[in-house]
């Protein structure tokens, strides 16, 4: 791909009917079960009968290939990272991020940790985060509605800027991991990549 | 009971204060266990800290042997924690034991010295050492003769070779050389803490 090119992400017989493809969107966001830090604490409460997200559309969900919206709950190591890059590019277009409390903006309470990311949004694309920590249920149910909203008008476009800005982000992900670590490390994990 | 009534002073019980030496160990389980124990190993100190809590301070050279001693007590090994006095110039090891059978734990304490970090393993007691021995070795970089599998273990290979829980490990030029310098938490002159 060239740099010049224009990117067209929607097949044009199908724009007429964006509009409905984003309201489907933002109709049933299904949640990557991806857990780090405490946030992984703060579900249970957002899935039950309280706050209760089905109603809403979204649902837990093991497989990245199926999910839409990958919650990012609580700090991130650079072993985690490494993880949760590979399952964010496994996941399909669209996929949106969401990233909860202080520590993906900005290492939180780990702001001098050895082996916490600090910024988050260096290595992969965040569409909305929550400040706080941890940001209560309600909190989270705001980001939420804020990230519905942003499917519906189209500025939730993380996964766009991720194919946009890739040699940055790999870039950024090389630096913090160092050079092949795909081949090194991933492919312990996952065999066929 | 009349409210108008002054309280009682208490009177003061003319006790003697009686300075002792060596405190004596209690007649409870946990006095007989650690009284039993320094009989055979005289040259180990002890002491109950309180209700099913003993502590042992033992001399680097005999930690092994002192060790296989008390597993006939004492069947578990629980963890094995790590104290860094960097003005002592030491590490200080606590291996913590349970007994099964007389529900104590046990903290047996070790210092070695800092530039040194030497210690025989354990794993030939309690195979359990072998994970926690990594560990320690890891964060601390002590040696634990005999373990065959020290080396990296959780950490990343550049972390390992720093041995980032020592006191001296300067946490904040390592996050800049590795995350980056633009974080905003701290500024240099140390006039804003922006937390």
């Amino acid at each position: 791909m060239q740099n010049g090119d224009v990117v067209h992400y929607e097949l044009k017989e199908f724009q007429l009917f964006e509009p409905l493809f984003r309201w489907a969107r933002k109709k049933s966001l299904w949640i990557v079960a991806f857990c780090t830090g405490c946030g992984g604490i703060e579900m249970p409460p957002l899935a039950t009968a309280r706050y209760d997200f089905e109603r809403f559309g979204i649902m837990p969900n093991p497989a990245p290939r199926m999910g839409d919206l990958f919650l990012i709950t609580g700090y991130v190591t650079p072993k985690t990272l490494k993880r949760i890059i590979i399952t964010y590019e496994m996941m399909q277009d669209p996929k949106y991020v969401l990233a909860h409390g202080s520590c993906p903006i900005n290492g939180g309470v780990y702001w001098d940790s050895y082996n916490v990311v600090k910024q988050l949004d260096k290595y992969i694309p965040v569409d909305v985060a929550i400040a706080g920590c941890m940001p209560r249920a309600e909190a989270v149910m705001d980001g939420i509605m804020t990230i519905m909203k942003k499917i519906e008008d189209g500025t939730a476009d993380g996964w766009k800027r991720y194919r946009e800005n890739y040699e940055y982000y790999r870039k950024n992900q090389d630096e913090l991991f160092g050079e092949g670590w795909r081949e090194k490390d991933a492919r312990r994990w996952l065999a066929w990549i | 009971m009349d409210m108008k009534e002054k309280p009682k002073v208490e009177e003061k019980v003319q006790g003697e204060t009686t300075v002792e030496e060596k405190p004596t160990l209690p007649d409870t389980k946990e006095g007989k266990l650690v009284k039993a124990l320094i009989e055979k190993a005289p040259y180990a100190e002890g002491e109950v800290i309180r209700e099913r809590r003993i502590k042992f301070t033992v001399p680097v050279e005999r930690i092994h042997e002192f060790l296989e001693l008390a597993s006939e007590k004492f069947e578990m090994l629980m963890q094995i924690s790590v104290v860094d006095w960097l003005k002592e110039g030491q590490f200080e090891v606590t291996y913590q034991l349970w007994s099964v059978s007389e529900s104590v734990h046990a903290f047996v304490k070790v210092r070695i010295p800092r530039d040194d970090a030497k210690l025989p393993t354990v794993m030939d007691i309690w195979p359990v050492a072998e994970t926690y021995e990594r560990e320690a070795h890891e964060f601390f970089g002590i040696v634990f003769e005999g373990n065959p599998r020290l080396g990296p273990f959780i950490l990343e290979p550049r972390e390992y070779e720093k041995h980032p829980l020592r006191k001296d490990f300067n946490t904040l030029s390592y996050v800049k050389t590795i995350y980056g310098e633009d974080f905003d938490r701290y500024d240099e002159s140390k006039t804003n803490y922006v937390i």
